[in-house]
């Protein structure tokens, strides 16, 4: 610790403070543009200099270390007067458009020339003018570089924390521009960073031009509604319409981060399309009604069937609040165990995923995670499902030393922060985990019980099934053995093929009983609230809280198979389209037919409404109030910044009015009373403070563990194992490729597809294979190809990915005009294709 | 690889030997590339140097246009000249052979001859002071000029 | 005055290695290899050598900063990316002794225990850059480059990176960026170069001129050099003149030579009859003097008590007909065109400077302007990231100190008075 004095006042801050931290630590304010505590530092823009007493020149507090006994002035008279100096430089060529700018109102140019001065700048010759239009960069970024003041956080944010590196300083001097590669189209991950980072109007959002005045936005502070990794966001709404999405620097798990999805997939909000009144089929179509008439069908049809003959599915989107009032209707009200969270994952794959995961010891913080000496991320596409959790990595990983493994058949973004690489085959998560442990157990350290379940397995075997050559097998247990604590952070492949959930559970076993380590499992997950669905006890295993329930349920997979079979009459869905989602579109449509009726509540007519008997319209997060659980358990709340459209109503109030048909009581009557329930239901929410939501939160690290979710000791009897078997070997001959599937970076399940914005950056289905397959094919990116699978076949263009493993194709889950889920059969989310080149 | 660098594949394999590392080859590359494609960089070889050297387009771009002597997607005559108009030769007269130049060649300044022989520019100092006024054409200094003397070695150069 | 770095200057034939050694080359680096690398950075201590790029930092210290661990690699760096407008004494020791240079860098390297070194030189020097590559191969041939030089253990390799249009790159950290393949802008110090340089391992950044001193300070001494020039900046020294003098060129000269001798004693006089207006002593960057002050030293202190600064040794002499609103015109649009662009006193300022000046100049002078010029001075001075800024400022507030009416007589009368 050192002691020292700003403007007078003695301060004692750590070693190596920088003097801008310290002085506000101290509350001086000393302004600034290049610095960002995140980003490396630069001290370009010469906003921070500082006197300090003995020293003839002014020095940038932003990369100047404090030393004990210094004495630092940030507000003397030469002070200010550089800081005006600086000022005048920056507004010398800057274009002064600031009645028709979109940062007007909320430049930092414009408040610091406004603060520090000066009141009139000199400046009288003719500006230097990079362009004479703004031009574009993507269907979401475009740029006026007139406006810049080359604080180069654009550029940085896009290499140091993104990992793409598409932005560059270009030219010299005053001609230096923050641009992309020749000034063309961006290929990036157009995810806005360099726009939230710009403090002037040179990075805008192409959606929101001449959208608003800053002054005329209502706002809301909000969570992200498309993955898991639950970044905090403030959205804003004009006239009713929510036009713009941003971070704030300091608040939330991501800070001044979000991804493209975030940052411009809001717009399904405002989509025309959204369903704005109940609809009743009356004659074979479904026909407008009122919100009386359309509970009444439902509590009519309802009322007719055994609570056990009736499945509820609803979306790992909705709040927790929503889906403990869903569970409670189905278990309190119809009688019914029969309630599911997704339409793709298996509900005992899914049991056994959160054992292995131990995501009823409580919630784990990812900061936390990336504290630890080896960071093993497998089953999962970290880069594209969850953006914002591959920027924390990235820029941690960067910052200090850590042994970073990452396991996927394809390649991503991230691999190059890591240490090692590993390529195995598509599904074999477990045995390359127990290849691992084997090899960790050479030496008969361990004597768990786990290891005497697969000592009959032949490491031979598992380095055969996984494709990975053991010498990496070998770097890979070395790492683990070598390290003191060891993080795993673990994907949605494991519950796409749950047959890989004991090694994930061995593993663990392996690492804290055999081996002694400290180990953290984080699972990474692609839906907003997917563990609050799980821990709302939206699962026939469970119920809230983990809790043990009596008699098991049917999850998605069973009440489709009972469906078809005539042993489930009725199924009420909300929010969740699983016609579409389900792997085998044929299947999942053949039993929502046969069920003999069937609601659905969805913001979008889909595949599975217009199945539906009774259609409900429901909202999107920026209607309604509630919280959402995020991947580490943490738990956080959104806000209500608009209303739904026409007669749609909040999702937990058309729970509540069909719970209120049978019951007069059911409730509580509002979120803020579910939650209260939710806490004396559910013990691992008991505790959960939600005071520090939207706070800004740097003293620690934006890791605010009063909000994450405690140890659960509800659960009595334990988890199921997974009840399914590895899979009959499958055919190859014809069908030389492994078809998976999950989200892309632009797009996650029916949200996105609804997001013009992201429509605009893609709009149909892709194939992306790697670059030795396309090789041999004789295709690159953009070339048409066709899928050909056992069931289905489809023709479309060819993404390359430089990396991935030979061998496995890739289509993401949600586009309309491929849906994946042909190629699926009975649930299981792979198969075997041929690709061949089209002309 | 495109033909221009498989024609330079040697020299740009002996600049790669001088670093630990692609990137610290690039202005060699860059230089290298130039030379081979008679004058200027396009956006190809930018993208090729990137590729070579496993950095991003973008950051060969900005490690190009960093640097005066490479010229980025405009093409330049066969002879560049560069002429000094710093102090040294500012004293003695650099303005006057920038005029006769101009004349001679019939451009302007930052201009290429209609035949695409020369182009014409100017330089902040090449540190040839003691033998003001001066220029460069393409590697070559020519000092202590006159103007008999720039016209002979236009004449040699092929200025007709 | 034997000379020691201008002896082979203008030799067509002493840039090839058996004409350097028959004349006596190569046999300092023998020397310095019987010795311990403590004793030769000593003796360059002892020499009193300060470095020849401008700053006039002592050498010996320099090294002495390099931490001696062996197990850490090492890099000297030569700076031969002489773009100072006025200097041109490098160029005269790379294109006729390359390897003067090449020894004092091997023996530089012997001395701290560098395993690379880098000659960054400019990239209009392409004459000089094959000069050095083909001198270099000949050092490898002979064996003072390469594995196990003259049986001694020591190691080294040394290349030639050639810079291409950036006085930026002559800042020692901007000329790190620039090999390791960035945009060359300056680094923040601390870390000195000296714990982490290029690649992050420790470096040392010499001038050509510098190194060149290193052979002869081994063979003759260093009380030998420390007896030349003034006690606190001694020995040889090259003055590079040019403008209004009768014969321009380099000259070596003791340290501590007046102006007066070197423009009148050494370059035959004034060009012309015209009397001498003002005398830049060391490169653009160092403020003016007038014809009063022809008897100043050059040397580090004594210009320094002047208000001025010996820089790079590079002397301009203007006469009577020297616009003075024009060469400071000329002298700040260098600045601007190679500010780097990274802070924005300096990327924004002197091109602004250069706005005004270049108004003045072209009779469109504002009433107001020259104040104008002295404030924007001052919001440049002290506060740029590196000295290009400063040193634009410091030219400038040069000429309107000794000036002021010149630069006045233009707002009034929108022309030139000298002219």
């Amino acid at each position: 610790m050192v002691t020292v004095k700003i403007n007078g006042k003695e301060i004692t801050v750590a070693d190596n403070t920088l003097i801008l931290e310290a002085a506000r630590d101290a509350g001086c304010e000393v302004p600034t543009f290049c610095y960002q505590a995140d980003l490396m530092g630069l001290g370009s823009c010469r906003m921070c200099l500082v006197e300090i007493e003995g020293q003839k020149k002014l020095q940038p507090s932003c990369i100047t270390p404090v030393l004990h006994g210094m004495s630092i002035l940030t507000d003397s008279s030469t002070v200010t007067a550089a800081r005006a100096g600086v000022l005048e430089f920056l507004l010398a060529n800057h274009a002064m458009d600031c009645p028709v700018c979109d940062k007007a109102g909320e430049c930092e140019l414009q408040d610091m020339v406004y603060k520090y001065g000066p009141a009139k700048g000199a400046h009288a010759e003719t500006k230097f003018k990079f362009h004479e239009k703004d031009y574009v960069l993507s269907p979401v970024i475009i740029k006026n570089s007139n406006r810049c003041v080359q604080c180069t956080k654009c550029v940085r944010v896009c290499r140091e924390v993104v990992g793409v590196g598409v932005l560059g300083s270009v030219g010299r001097g005053d001609h230096q521009e923050e641009t992309s590669f020749l000034k063309g189209l961006l290929d990036c991950d157009q995810d806005g960073n360099c726009i939230e980072v710009c403090p002037v109007g040179c990075f805008m959002r192409l959606p929101y031009r001449y959208k608003a005045r800053q002054w005329d936005l209502k706002s809301a502070d909000t969570v992200c509604p498309y993955c898991a990794t639950g970044c905090r966001m403030v959205i804003e709404e004009r006239d009713g319409v929510v036009v713009r999405a941003r971070a704030q620097h300091g608040v939330g798990v991501n800070s001044e981060t979000l991804c493209s999805r975030g940052r411009f997939g809001f717009d399904f909000i405002g989509n025309a399309e959204r369903l704005t009144t109940p609809l009743v089929r009356k004659d074979g179509v479904l026909v407008p009604s009122t919100w009386e008439e359309a509970v009444a069908v439902i509590k009519e049809n309802l009322s007719a069937f055994e609570g056990s003959r009736i499945g509820g599915v609803a979306s790992p989107r909705l709040t927790n609040e929503e889906l403990y009032l869903f569970q409670k209707l189905f278990r309190e009200v119809l009688g019914s165990p029969n309630v599911d969270s997704s339409a793709r994952w298996d509900s005992s794959g899914v049991e056994a995923f959160i054992k292995a995961a131990g995501m009823n010891e409580g919630g784990v913080s990812v900061f936390d995670c990336m504290d630890s000496d080896a960071v093993f991320i497998i089953g999962s596409q970290v880069s594209e499902e969850n953006p914002v959790t591959d920027y924390i990595i990235r820029r941690i990983s960067s910052g200090r030393r850590m042994n970073l493994v990452i396991a996927s058949p394809r390649a991503m973004k991230l691999d190059s922060s890591a240490q090692t690489v590993v390529r195995h085959n598509p599904a074999t998560e477990g045995a390359l985990l127990k290849a691992i442990i084997l090899t960790l157990n050479e030496n008969k350290l361990s004597v768990s019980a786990g290891i005497n379940a697969i000592k009959e397995t032949k490491l031979t075997d598992c380095v055969a099934s996984s494709g990975v050559s053991l010498e990496v097998i070998k770097r890979i247990a070395d790492g683990l053995k070598n390290a003191e604590s060891i993080s795993i952070l673990v994907g949605t492949e494991f519950l796409r093929f749950p047959e890989g959930i004991d090694g994930l559970d061995l593993l663990k076993d392996v690492c804290r009983k055999s081996l002694g380590k400290k180990l953290r499992i984080l699972p990474l997950l692609d839906r907003c609230n997917q563990r609050g669905a799980w821990e709302m006890g939206v699962h026939p295993g469970f119920g809230t809280g983990y809790r043990a329930i009596a008699g098991r349920g049917m999850g998605t997979h069973a009440m489709l198979e009972a469906a078809t079979r005539r042993g489930l009459d009725a199924m009420y869905v909300a929010g969740v389209d699983i016609a579409s989602m389900y792997p085998d579109a044929g299947h999942a449509r053949e039993a929502l037919s046969a069920l003999k009726f069937l609601v659905v509540q969805d913001m979008f007519l889909t595949d599975t409404t217009r199945l539906a008997d009774v259609v409900l319209p429901s909202s999107a997060f920026a209607e309604k109030d509630g919280a959402f659980t995020n991947q580490e358990g943490r738990v956080q709340t959104i806000a209500r910044l608009k209303n739904p459209p026409g007669k749609a109503k909040r999702d937990g109030d058309i729970i509540r009015a069909i719970g209120q048909s049978f019951e007069r009581s059911f409730g509580p009557d509002n979120a803020s009373l579910v939650f209260d329930e939710i806490r004396r239901e559910a013990e691992m929410y008991k505790e959960v403070s939600l005071v520090f939501n939207n706070k800004r939160n740097i003293d620690n690290k934006l890791d605010n563990k009063e909000a994450l979710v405690k140890a659960s000791s509800a659960l009595a009897r334990g988890f199921s194992a997974w009840n399914g078997g590895a899979p009959s070997s499958e055919e190859t001959g014809d069908y030389p490729f492994t078809l998976m599937t999950g989200n892309h970076l632009f797009h996650s399940g029916a949200l996105s597809s609804n997001s013009a914005s992201l429509s605009g950056l893609l709009r149909a289905a892709v194939v992306e294979i790697s670059n030795e397959d396309a090789d041999e094919m004789g295709v690159k990116s953009g070339s048409l190809v066709r899928v050909k699978g056992m069931t289905h076949e489809s023709d479309m263009k060819v993404i390359v990915r430089r990396g991935s493993k030979k061998g496995v194709a890739f289509i993401a889950e949600n586009f309309a005009d491929t849906p994946v889920n042909r190629f699926f059969s009975r649930g299981r989310s792979g198969a075997r294709v041929s690709i061949t080149r089209l002309g | 690889m495109s033909e221009i660098f498989s024609k330079v594949k040697n020299e740009i394999a002996a600049v790669l030997d001088k670093y630990p590392n692609g990137r610290s080859a690039v202005m060699d590359v860059l230089r290298i590339a130039q030379e081979a494609n008679g004058g200027h960089l396009t956006k190809e070889a930018l993208g090729e140097i990137a590729a070579l050297l496993d950095m991003r387009p973008v950051e060969v771009n900005a490690a190009a246009a960093f640097y005066t002597m490479y010229r980025i997607q405009k093409p330049a005559g066969r002879h560049h000249i560069w002429v000094c108009r710093n102090i040294s030769c500012s004293l003695l007269g650099a303005e006057h052979i920038i005029a006769y130049l101009e004349r001679a060649l019939r451009i302007k300044t930052g201009e290429t001859t209609a035949d695409d022989k020369f182009t014409l520019s100017t330089a902040e100092c090449l540190g040839s002071c003691g033998t003001a006024p001066m220029m460069q054409i393409d590697d070559d200094y020519y000092e202590n000029l006159t103007e008999s003397k720039i016209d002979e070695i236009l004449a040699e150069k092929g200025l007709k | 005055m034997e000379k020691a770095l201008l002896k082979n200057y203008g030799n067509a034939e002493t840039h090839k290695i058996d004409v350097y050694i028959a004349g006596g080359g190569y046999v300092a680096l023998a020397s310095a290899m019987k010795m311990q690398s403590d004793q030769i950075i000593q003796l360059v201590k002892d020499s009193g050598l300060r470095g020849r790029g401008g700053a006039g930092f002592p050498t010996g210290l320099k090294w002495s900063f390099i931490p001696k661990d062996p197990t850490i690699p090492k890099f000297l760096c030569c700076n031969a990316d002489e773009g100072e407008p006025g200097t041109f004494k490098d160029r005269g020791i790379i294109d006729f002794d390359p390897h003067l240079l090449i020894e004092g860098m091997i023996i530089a390297s012997f001395a701290f225990g560098a395993s690379k070194s880098y000659i960054y030189i400019r990239g209009e020097f392409a004459f000089g850059a094959k000069r050095l590559e083909t001198a270099i191969k000949e050092a490898y041939q002979k064996g003072f480059l390469g594995k196990n030089i003259l049986g001694s253990g020591f190691a080294h390799d040394m290349y030639v990176h050639r810079g291409f249009g950036a006085y930026i790159c002559g800042e020692e950290t901007a000329l790190l960026e620039s090999i390791e393949g960035w945009r060359a802008q300056p680094r923040k110090k601390p870390p000195f170069p000296a714990l982490s340089g290029l690649y992050g391992k420790p470096t040392v950044i010499n001038n050509v001129e510098t190194l060149s001193c290193i052979p002869a300070i081994i063979s003759r001494g260093a009380k030998w050099f420390s007896s030349i020039g003034p006690e606190k900046s001694p020995g040889p020294k090259i003055f590079g003149v040019s403008g209004h003098v009768k014969k321009p060129g380099l000259y070596e000269l003791p340290m501590g030579t007046t102006i007066r001798e070197l423009i009148f004693d050494h370059c035959g006089g004034m060009s012309s009859d015209r009397p001498l207006k003002a005398v830049i002593p060391g490169g653009v960057s160092a403020p003016m003097l007038n014809a009063n002050d022809l008897d100043t030293k050059l040397d580090f202190d004594s210009l320094a008590s002047k208000g001025s600064m010996l820089g790079s040794g590079a002397v301009i002499v203007m006469d009577s007909s020297t616009c003075m609103v024009k060469t400071a015109y000329i002298i700040n649009r260098f600045f601007s065109h190679e500010s780097c662009g990274k802070c924005t006193p300096c990327r924004d300022g002197t091109p602004w400077l250069t706005k005004v000046l270049k108004r003045l100049e072209h009779g469109e002078g504002r009433i107001g302007d020259v104040e104008l010029l002295e404030r924007l001075c001052s919001n440049i001075f002290g506060r740029t990231f590196c000295p290009l800024g400063d040193g634009a400022v410091m030219a400038l507030r040069g000429f309107i100190k000794n000036f002021r009416e010149e630069f006045q007589y233009h707002v009034d009368n929108k022309k030139c008075k000298a002219a």
